[in-house]
């Protein structure tokens, strides 16, 4: 099978009741990220968190498992910074469940003490993933599991 | 499937020697000392892995028998795959968790 790659799009909207300074602040401060980054019952800690916060900079983080201490790395480049407004960020295929993703984190101001969060991430797949994919819902774990095991 | 149930699994698959083990327990139910035999790690490390995977639903292990072999539960595997779902289900469990955040932290202020 070839490895053409494939863009798909997603896009997840949130509102926040809180002023956008603070909502910039909770995605932009290592000590703020920490609290939410990573998944329920997980730990971000803050040793492990890197925010090199301008175009080009990378950022790290590094999430470790309450039950279990299983450790999880997230990590990615900025592309855009736009203060209180704008944060474009590239995550590399590396551990994770796609070939290389591009996400744009949109913030505005609602006028009214909340702040809207828009979230689009481009994410790049190979007909491989998806053939996974496809497999796995059509019942044959087997191709899915090749997929696993290629990654 | 809730969204920390996803985030459990996408994190239980974040890992080369598990996603190995996933594809061994393709081909058929498999104990310790069997799926051990290709990778240069420990049982002990091993076992490790298998818990991660069982607790992320991936994998179920036998309970009456001593070598308690391991097979895969395709459910979990199969909502896995669709991940443009889990991708959101990831996101969405993030922001849920940043709400919690800054309502914790307007709060604090506020006191």
């Amino acid at each position: 099978m070839t490895d053409r790659v494939t863009a798909q799009e997603i896009t997840i909207t949130r509102v926040f009741d809180a002023p956008r300074e603070l909502v910039w602040k909770a995605w932009t401060e290592p000590e703020q990220l920490a609290r939410w980054w990573g998944p329920a019952g997980w730990t971000n800690p803050l040793e492990t968190i890197s925010m090199d916060l301008r175009p080009g900079g990378r950022f790290s983080v590094t999430s470790v498992s309450d039950a279990d201490g299983t450790e999880m790395t997230s990590e990615g480049v900025y592309r855009e910074v736009v203060e209180m407004e704008r944060l474009v960020f590239d995550e590399p295929a590396e551990n994770a469940w796609h070939e290389g993703a591009v996400s744009t984190a949109t913030f505005t101001d609602l006028g009214d003490g909340r702040t809207e969060v828009v979230l689009h991430s481009t994410i790049n797949t190979t007909d491989e993933m998806r053939a996974g994919a496809e497999a796995g819902m059509a019942g044959s774990l087997d191709r899915l599991a090749e997929h696993l095991a290629a990654r | 499937m809730t969204v920390d149930q996803l985030s459990t699994t996408f994190a239980a698959l974040a890992d080369p020697t598990r996603r190995a083990i996933m594809a061994r327990l393709a081909q058929g139910e498999a104990t310790v000392n069997e799926l051990a035999e290709p990778f240069p790690i420990t049982l002990q490390a091993v076992s490790k892995h298998l818990k991660v995977l069982e607790r992320a639903g991936l994998i179920a292990r036998g309970r009456s028998a001593q070598l308690r072999p391991s097979r895969l539960q395709g459910d979990a595997l199969k909502e896995a795959a669709d991940w443009l779902a889990g991708y959101r289900g990831f996101w969405e469990g993030r922001f849920d968790r940043l709400d919690d955040h800054l309502r914790d932290i307007q709060r604090r202020h506020q006191a």
